[in-house]
């Protein structure tokens, strides 16, 4: 029985928060690893690209609400998603009409890139601040929890609650339709291949009559969603604060690094690890131990590993330890 | 128009631009943009180095300049009584017995042959030694955070001049900045550019968290000055007699007197290195950086020491960042760990090295004043503009409330379009690379 | 630090925040395509007396002139930076060509970019990475493929025929194949076009003597169905046996022209060129 609940607790506390958060970051990661992989350079904008697609959805939301359009049970988030997809990708075409493509005409090194796309995030960082102002929005409805802790504990009688949060479920189905279509896009059709050929080799590419303009166009338009869909899915599960989207981009690099830039499966794996080592280090582990531990060792503090203040810091050691030791990555990425 | 003529003609546009501040808004103001434009000209020269000279990535600016500010907490604050009996030399054995952990690891990846063995000692290592650390490093943290809360509750300082934390600033950021660097640069490629990243966000949490050291969020107040306090200038008969001879009342005076104080210092301190920079960047050393900048392969062909170079510079540009920050932590007389934030401190910074011309000294400085110069002035022009935009519109509807609102943001949308159109129409900044 | 401000070499050794790898190369003449217009006559296609050289650079082909007709073999020879690359890049579209043209089936398309000159029907294998090493073999081909819009699945099954090795390797990536088998997929991919003509910068280059003959006689092969050849080639002897016609160029200049057999026999060209 006391296995059982530490079971439980250790899910409730450790487990579906840190699934929900490595789904979140391995949509973001994945927008991060394709610019990388094809447009060749580091998006600085990525996390504040995820905002503005967020923050469409928010508005799309809240008009929704005022009007009675609802899914019920559900969030009105995700009826409002597609909307928002829509609204960033054309915000990403946009930008990339009126700024990237010039210096892809230039050739310009990819390091350009990465100072122009610096530019980029101050804009986009501005517009939604400009349009939704700097605080916390919440626009999650809907029901709060698809199992709360008191029905867990009636139905199976054990001590510890086990809730898992509406947002959390959707967060990881969502999560994986997105990866599914995804994958299928980039290994079945013709498009998705023509992006890969590029990634690997421009020149040849060129030679065989794949035109980049298009194949960029098609990678913006698949970001744009990416990035709209796991910022709307993190926005729900904590709350929408265009600074956090901003600090999100730390995570996220280390996700796509640690897995292997450049390499999508990479970037599902590194947002797990990122995900997984952040929560379960900074998890006050007492609860769980006393449950497992004869009374006579059970923990008088917390055990709780490093403060929760510190996950910046814990992405970062795992990310420096798997570049020491691996520094493709842990999947083959491109950067060696 | 020839290039010094131009390059003059762009630092006296500024200069008139501070001005015409003085002028329309107040001498305050001025003083104030012209004492940050004055820091982040340091700023810029040590991003500058690193990214000018030598094409090192470094996007944890905010986490050096934050060590300098530490640095003047630690240096000038006087030490709060009891607290290193308390627990400041038990914290002090912690952190030596964490840095042993570490380079016992570090030894033993080194030292022993690869496999199941190495990597086994290595995690038995670092979970003992970590265990260890938090057993002595907690108790003592409590006594030292449990003396007087309210006012301190942190180790204090040394009490020694403010003076000299400038340059103990600049210390503490090289420090970082070799850790940094010995880990990034030279593996197979660089990790600059992340591990910097990375590194800032944890220098600024522990400095958030470890309120034994500065108090963490409920900041340092009441730095020491190097300059007199305004009420004592006020008090001085001597002071308020050559105010009112200039035709000012003693209050102004005396603020424009505290403020000129600093120009002063700060421009003391630019100067020395803009000099120093200068002639490193004509020196042998310095155009040896250049070429490694410009062409990595040929010069490691020619037996240059890529990473030795590289490591070099970067923890000298850290430096010169650590030592702005110590400056600006005196400046704003506390330390506030809580504003430290990448897009200022960071990414300005360089917005501001970008646009005045990477490789190029002078460039940075006049980038940074000009740079800081506009993000403290796009606020009240963008509030003034949206006032006019929407003069139209009736009092109180809620599209003005908005945009009247949202004006203050206006400064980061700016940023990113200045910098988008220098790159785009002078990439190579407003005073180029020579 | 270069004349564009773009290309400074500056930083791009770190590997987190920038991609070098795979990064294009090409420097096409015309990025985008300008007129073309038809002339007739003369061979199926023409360089014909090219002058030019690599963006605004010094010229490094002068009055160069090679060409291929239908159901030939054309090969390009000559010593170490005499031009001949350059010489299969002009008539390709990736130099600027000042003075003379570029014709294929009567047409003149010196002002075509690259990519519309393999609408036009020209397969161009070039010397290195000529293939998607993370992608399978069968995945190449298909990329080859790529402007058709018909069903191209007899195509495939022609290369397969021809290079049987790909057949048996078709799900794995192609970097993993030998040296020798790479060509094949190189050459293959080009195949896939259905081009009109087929160009081979230095095929066998880095492959052992067994799988050149070998490769050569997969040339021969792909030439037998009609397809005419043009190919660039360091073992000149080898290359001028197969050749229904054969240019040697020396400073970007023709030297000698002539059949296959008359150059191999003409006590100029293999004293030398060909060691005697």
């Amino acid at each position: 029985m006391d296995f059982l609940n530490a079971l439980v607790a250790l899910s409730n506390f450790v487990l579906v928060p840190a699934i929900a958060y490595g789904s979140q970051l391995a949509l973001g990661a994945l927008g991060v690893t394709l610019i990388y992989g094809i447009l060749r350079f580091s998006n600085f904008a990525h996390g504040d690209t995820m905002a503005f697609g967020a923050m469409i959805a928010v508005l799309v939301t809240w008009w929704m609400q005022s009007v009675g359009i609802g899914l019920g049970p559900l969030p009105t988030a995700l009826l409002a998603l597609p909307f928002a997809i829509l609204g960033c990708m054309i915000l990403v075409l946009i930008t990339d009409r009126l700024v990237y493509r010039f210096y892809r005409e230039q050739k310009a090194k990819p390091v350009i890139l990465v100072i122009v796309s610096m530019g980029v995030m101050f804009i986009m960082n501005g517009l939604v601040r400009f349009i939704i102002g700097p605080d916390d929005q919440r626009f999650a409805d809907g029901e709060r929890f698809l199992i709360s802790a008191r029905e867990f504990k009636q139905l199976t009688g054990l001590k510890e609650g086990l809730a898992i949060k509406t947002t959390q479920g959707i967060t990881v189905v969502v999560a994986v339709i997105a990866v599914a279509l995804l994958f299928w896009f980039l290994n079945k059709t013709r498009t998705g291949k023509s992006m890969r050929a590029y990634s690997d080799n421009e020149d040849l590419a060129l030679l065989s009559g794949i035109n980049p303009e298009r194949v960029v166009m098609y990678t913006w338009l698949i970001v744009a969603a990416l990035a709209t869909t796991a910022g709307v899915l993190y926005g729900l599960d904590k709350s929408f604060k265009p600074f956090v989207y901003f600090q999100l981009l730390l995570p996220i690099f280390a996700s796509a690094i640690v897995g292997g830039l450049g390499n999508p499966l990479g970037a599902i794996a590194g947002g797990f690890i990122i995900a997984f080592s952040e929560v379960t280090i900074t998890y006050a582990w007492k609860k769980v131990l006393t449950y497992l531990m004869p009374e006579s060792l059970e923990p008088s503090g917390l055990v709780q590993l490093l403060s929760t203040d510190y996950k910046f810091a814990v992405s970062f050691v795992i990310l420096l330890i798997v570049l020491l030791f691996k520094p493709t990555g842990l999947f083959k990425g491109k950067a060696v | 128009m020839s290039e010094p003529v131009k390059n003059t003609l762009l630092f006296v546009l500024v200069g008139a631009l501070i001005l015409l501040t003085g002028f329309m808004q107040s001498w305050n103001s001025a003083l104030m943009i012209l004492n940050m434009g004055l820091i982040s000209a340091i700023m810029a020269i040590g991003v500058n180095l690193q990214w000018g000279f030598a094409g090192l990535f470094n996007v944890g600016v905010m986490g050096f300049v934050a060590l300098g500010g530490l640095a003047v907490v630690l240096v000038s604050t006087p030490p709060t009584p009891g607290a290193w009996t308390a627990g400041g030399f038990g914290i002090l054995l912690a952190l030596l017995l964490g840095a042993a952990t570490i380079f016992a690891a570090v030894m033993i990846a080194q030292k022993m042959p690869k496999g199941r063995m190495r990597t086994l000692t290595m995690i038995v290592v670092l979970v003992a030694g970590f265990f260890v650390f938090r057993a002595v490093f907690d108790p003592n943290v409590a006594a030292v955070e449990a003396i007087s809360p309210a006012t301190s509750g942190h180790i204090g300082g040394l009490n020694l001049p403010v003076l000299l934390a400038w340059p103990a600033g600049g210390l503490f950021a090289a420090g970082a900045a070799w850790l940094i660097g010995k880990t990034a640069l030279g593996l197979r490629s660089d990790y600059l550019a992340i591990a910097t990243l990375g590194i800032a966000e944890i220098i600024i949490a522990v400095m958030k968290n470890e309120d034994w050291l500065a108090r963490g969020v409920k900041n340092v107040i009441g730095l020491p000055r190097p300059v007199p306090y305004e009420i004592d200038l006020q008090n001085d008969p001597g002071f308020i007699e050559r105010a009112s001879s200039l035709g000012l009342d003693p209050v102004t005076a005396s603020t424009l007197y505290v403020k000129l104080g600093y120009s002063v210092l700060f421009l003391i301190v630019l100067l020395v290195l803009l000099w120093m920079a200068q002639m490193a960047l004509k020196s042998p050393w310095g155009r040896m950086m250049r070429a490694i900048r410009d062409n990595e392969v040929a010069a490691e062909a020619m037996g240059k020491d890529v990473t030795r170079r590289h490591l070099q510079i970067f923890v000298l540009g850290s430096a010169v960042c650590g030592i702005a920050g110590a400056m600006m932590t005196t400046l704003d007389g506390q330390l506030t760990p809580g504003t430290y934030q990448p897009l200022r401190f960071t990414f300005l910074v360089w917005v501001m090295v970008i646009v005045g011309g990477s490789g190029n000294n002078f460039g940075a400085v006049l980038g940074a004043m000009l740079i800081w110069f506009l993000w403290v002035q796009v606020e009240p022009i963008g509030l003034w503009l949206m006032q006019v935009l929407t003069a139209g519109l009736p009092d109180g509807s809620a599209l003005k409330t908005h945009l009247l609102d949202s004006a203050a943001h206006m400064r980061l949308l700016t940023m990113g379009v200045v910098l988008l159109l220098v790159l785009r129409f002078s990439p190579r900044g407003l005073i180029p690379e020579k | 630090m270069s004349d564009n401000p773009y290309q400074d070499d500056h930083g791009n050794k770190d590997a987190t925040i920038t991609n070098t790898k795979g990064m294009g190369t090409m420097t096409p003449a015309h990025r985008e395509s300008g007129e073309t217009h038809y002339v007739g006559g003369g061979p199926f296609l023409i360089g014909d007396s090219m002058t030019g050289g690599y963006g605004k650079g010094p010229d490094i082909l002068h009055d160069c002139t090679i060409a291929v007709d239908k159901g030939e073999i054309a090969v390009i020879v000559g010593p170490n930076g005499a031009g001949k690359s350059t010489a299969m890049k002009a008539v390709f579209g990736m130099l600027n060509v000042r003075s003379g043209s570029v014709r294929l089936d009567g047409e003149d398309i010196t002002n075509l970019s690259p990519q519309d000159r393999v609408i036009k029907g020209m397969g161009f294998v070039p010397q290195t990475s000529n293939i998607f090493t993370s992608m399978t073999v069968q995945e190449n081909l298909e990329m080859g493929a790529f402007i058709r819009t018909d069903d191209f699945s007899d195509t495939m099954e022609q290369v397969f025929e021809l290079f049987p090795i790909l057949r048996e390797k078709r799900n794995q990536p192609a970097g993993e194949l030998s040296g020798g088998q790479r060509q094949q997929v190189a050459v293959g991919r080009a195949l896939m076009t259905k081009p009109k003509v087929l160009m081979l910068d230095e095929p066998t280059a880095g492959v052992s003597p067994i799988v050149m003959d070998e490769l050569f006689d997969r040339i021969i092969e792909v030439s037998r169905t009609g397809l005419p050849i043009l190919m660039v080639e360091q073992n000149a002897r080898q290359a001028l046996e197969i050749a229904d016609k054969g240019y040697v160029l020396v400073q970007g200049r023709n030297a000698y022209t002539g059949t296959g057999k008359e150059l191999l026999a003409d006590p100029e060209v293999r004293k030398s060129f060909l060691g005697g």
